[in-house]
């Protein structure tokens, strides 16, 4: 893989000149080609954000981001604030960006350690797919959780034979776990 | 209109006058003016043993052996003797005057200490209705101690910890409850609050609020323990829901505790796998967040500004670790995070710390703020004893000289904050004493600010050590014509030959009677001066 890296210090530090002031600024938020593309899909999210949804970097490092989904009114979910990890490859986008969850929550997608069972951040993962689209994916997962693909088969087998104590489960966890 | 101090007079008034309205117990307490401690026996024989306080109601004096093995608690009682001869009053003190058991009967002495723990000296809380006193044994602190089984990294380590439940009457021990390789802070009392009969306890190393109530018969049940989890039963909801939850892996699968109910081994069993947020960080979070989200309507700012003040300090906050603990009543705990060295550390000034409310009920939390933040510190200039969480039935503890209660005291305050240069360091110094430490404050009336004027540098209400001068120490009273009450003087009558030693004094104060120990000790093992101030 290619990166282009560009060097900030000569057109930034202009007249200055001499060894010193190269040290100066050591940019963290590299620009190699995934880095831009980082950064153009933060502008993306900041322009037209997923409802119930918003994340950003965490700190000063543009691969580690940290995302928030609100519980999506309707849902057992609602009222919770579910706080997500996201890692990016250092080949971001040829490789999905790992998605966790940092906040406890009873759904059949979502195992015990935090880990989405979600295709597109699997073997569905494309290129052509944006941080906006995964939260939008992951949104969709609060009100429609994939049942033929699930990782905790229990809670997916609950929702299916006796709905409404899935979803009195899940509310329980949300006010427990989620607030 | 000009009032006399002459005792006669005072009580001829009291006589003829009636205070006004709810003013009656602070016209009472002016008495103390004309009763004070002013005749000091100096060196007297006394038992060497470092004493700890004075109970708030007067009936038991806390003391501990020098090897920190046993408790020993003292009736204070009233030098008596007679005297055939007339004009007693100027006549010395009778040789038996000079002796501690004069004034002192001891109740009992028990050994607390057990195997490799000793006696903090440092700590004693007392209950509210002074029945249970609750004392502390630990063995020995070890500082680079490797973080296991959910504990944190940088936080020293200490093998056993046991609190002793004991009733003060008899000396007869009720209840213990033991901590294993954790770390308590222990000294001033700082890492245990009591209220009423609620008892929290901050176990450092494994970032728990360990909330205990206190029975009437005498035993310490756990209530819950906020930390990982919020609610009393959330880890047991979670075990019971694990066959939902669990995937086809089953090493995630871990067994029931059984008998073992100590704290410690058990701790974050269920989150030793993943890295899910602890429960009081997830309700911490979520509140900073909400209140980001909530403020800023616009999309696009809205985003802005979680990006900026939430999501780029994530993990700071992620980070931060319970340090200090309060009640501020049955149900609001104040809490105090920080970083990691500054748990430990006792220069705290230079390290961010944030104050969060938490309402341990319905597990929500209320406020959250910054220890430079302007908000909190006109709370606490205004109403700085609303942070003090006073008993409720104890009439004397409502009258310890605060900012918000004694006008003098407020002086003080206001002429400090114009003599530091920047406000926003002023307020961190400040907000530094929050939340307050447990019963760390003498109720005598010889330190009620608006009787008595006195150099805090050199003594005050709060249970400190400090550093000894050979000048006495001068209480001078508040009131025209502003003269010398008394003095408490500590150490030997006559100063000390060699002045380059260094040398630590501490008072103990009788809560209501003119009564009070000084003890002087070099920094040697060399036993100390004691003397008793009393009222001839």
């Amino acid at each position: 893989m290619v990166r282009i890296i560009v060097d900030m210090n000569s057109s930034g530090a202009g007249g200055s000149g001499g060894g010193g002031a190269s040290t100066s600024w050591v940019s963290t938020t590299s620009v190699s080609s995934s880095g831009k593309r980082i950064h153009r899909e933060m502008a993306e999210l900041n322009m037209e954000p997923p409802p119930d949804c918003s994340a950003g970097p965490k700190g000063d490092n543009l691969y580690n981001w940290v995302a928030t989904v609100i519980g999506p009114a309707g849902t057992p979910y609602q009222g919770g604030i579910f706080f997500l990890d996201i890692t990016f490859p250092s080949d971001y986008p040829f490789k999905p960006p790992k998605v966790v969850f940092k906040t406890r929550i009873y759904h059949c997608n979502v195992d015990s350690a935090g880990n989405i069972s979600l295709d597109i951040l699997k073997d569905n993962w494309s290129p052509a797919l944006t941080i906006t689209k995964v939260l939008l994916a992951i949104r969709l997962m609060f009100t429609n959780p994939n049942l033929h693909n699930p990782s905790v088969p229990g809670i997916a087998h609950l929702y299916l034979a006796d709905r409404t104590k899935h979803d009195q489960l899940a509310l329980e966890w949300t006010l427990r776990f989620a607030k | 209109m000009f009032k006399s101090t002459n005792v006669t007079a005072r009580i001829f008034e009291r006589q003829i006058h009636t205070p006004a309205p709810g003013t009656s117990v602070h016209c009472a307490r002016r008495f103390y003016e004309n009763m004070v401690p002013s005749f000091t026996i100096y060196d007297i024989e006394c038992p060497d043993h470092s004493f700890r306080k004075f109970t708030d109601d007067g009936q038991y004096l806390i003391s501990f052996s020098r090897n920190h093995q046993d408790l020993i608690v003292y009736r204070p009682t009233w030098l008596s003797f007679s005297c055939k001869e007339e004009d007693c009053s100027t006549h010395d003190l009778p040789p038996q005057a000079k002796r501690f058991e004069s004034f002192f009967t001891q109740l009992y002495c028990v050994t607390l200490a057990s195997c490799n723990e000793l006696i903090c000296k440092d700590f004693f809380l007392s209950m509210e209705n002074n029945q249970f006193g609750l004392f502390a044994t630990s063995t020995a602190q070890i500082h680079d101690a490797p973080a296991n089984g959910g504990a944190i990294q940088g936080v020293p380590f200490i093998e056993k910890i046991t609190f002793h439940l004991l009733r003060l009457e008899d000396g007869v021990v009720l209840d213990e409850k033991v901590f294993h390789n954790d770390f308590i802070n222990l000294a001033h009392n700082m890492g245990v609050f009591l209220y009423d009969d609620l008892l929290a306890i901050v176990s450092l190393r494994y970032q728990t609020i360990h909330i205990l109530q206190v029975g009437d018969s005498g035993k310490l049940v756990d209530v819950r323990a906020i930390g990982s989890f919020c609610r009393e039963d959330d880890e047991l909801f979670l075990i019971s829901n694990s066959q939902w939850t669990e995937t086809s892996d089953s090493s995630r699968l871990h067994p029931l505790p059984g008998a073992h109910v100590e704290n410690g081994s058990q701790h974050n069993r269920i989150n030793q796998d993943d890295s899910f947020l602890t429960g009081i960080k997830q309700r911490l979070l979520s509140f900073i967040f909400r209140g980001i989200w909530n403020e800023e309507t616009d999309q696009t700012l809205r985003f802005q500004c979680l990006k900026k003040k939430f999501y780029f300090h994530f993990q700071d906050y992620v980070d931060l670790i319970i340090w200090k603990v309060q009640f501020l009543d049955r149900h609001h705990l104040l809490i105090k995070f920080g970083s990691v060295d500054g748990g430990v550390s006792r220069n705290v000034d230079n390290h961010p710390a944030f104050f969060a409310v938490y309402n341990m009920e319905t597990t929500e939390v209320v406020a959250f703020y910054q220890n430079s933040a302007d908000e909190l510190y006109f709370l606490f200039e205004q109403f700085c004893d609303h942070f003090h969480a006073t008993s409720r039935n104890s009439l004397h503890l409502n009258f310890i000289s605060s900012h918000s209660n004694n006008v003098h005291a407020l002086e003080q305050l206001k002429s400090i904050k114009n003599k530091t240069g920047s406000f926003p360091q002023f307020v961190k110094k400040m907000l530094a004493s929050l939340p307050f430490g447990c019963q760390s404050q003498s109720p005598s009336p010889y330190f009620d600010q608006s009787l008595f004027r006195y150099d805090e540098k050199l003594i005050s209400a709060t249970d400190r050590h400090r550093q000894s001068t050979d000048h006495p120490i001068k209480f001078i009273s508040r009131r025209q014509p502003h003269t010398l009450k008394f003095k408490i003087k500590p150490g030997p009558e006559a100063g000390t030959v060699d002045g380059r030693t260094k040398r630590i004094s501490s008072f103990l104060f009788h809560p209501f009677l003119p009564l009070a120990l000084s003890i002087q000790q070099t920094l040697f093992l060399q036993p100390s001066v004691v003397n008793i101030h009393i009222r001839r």
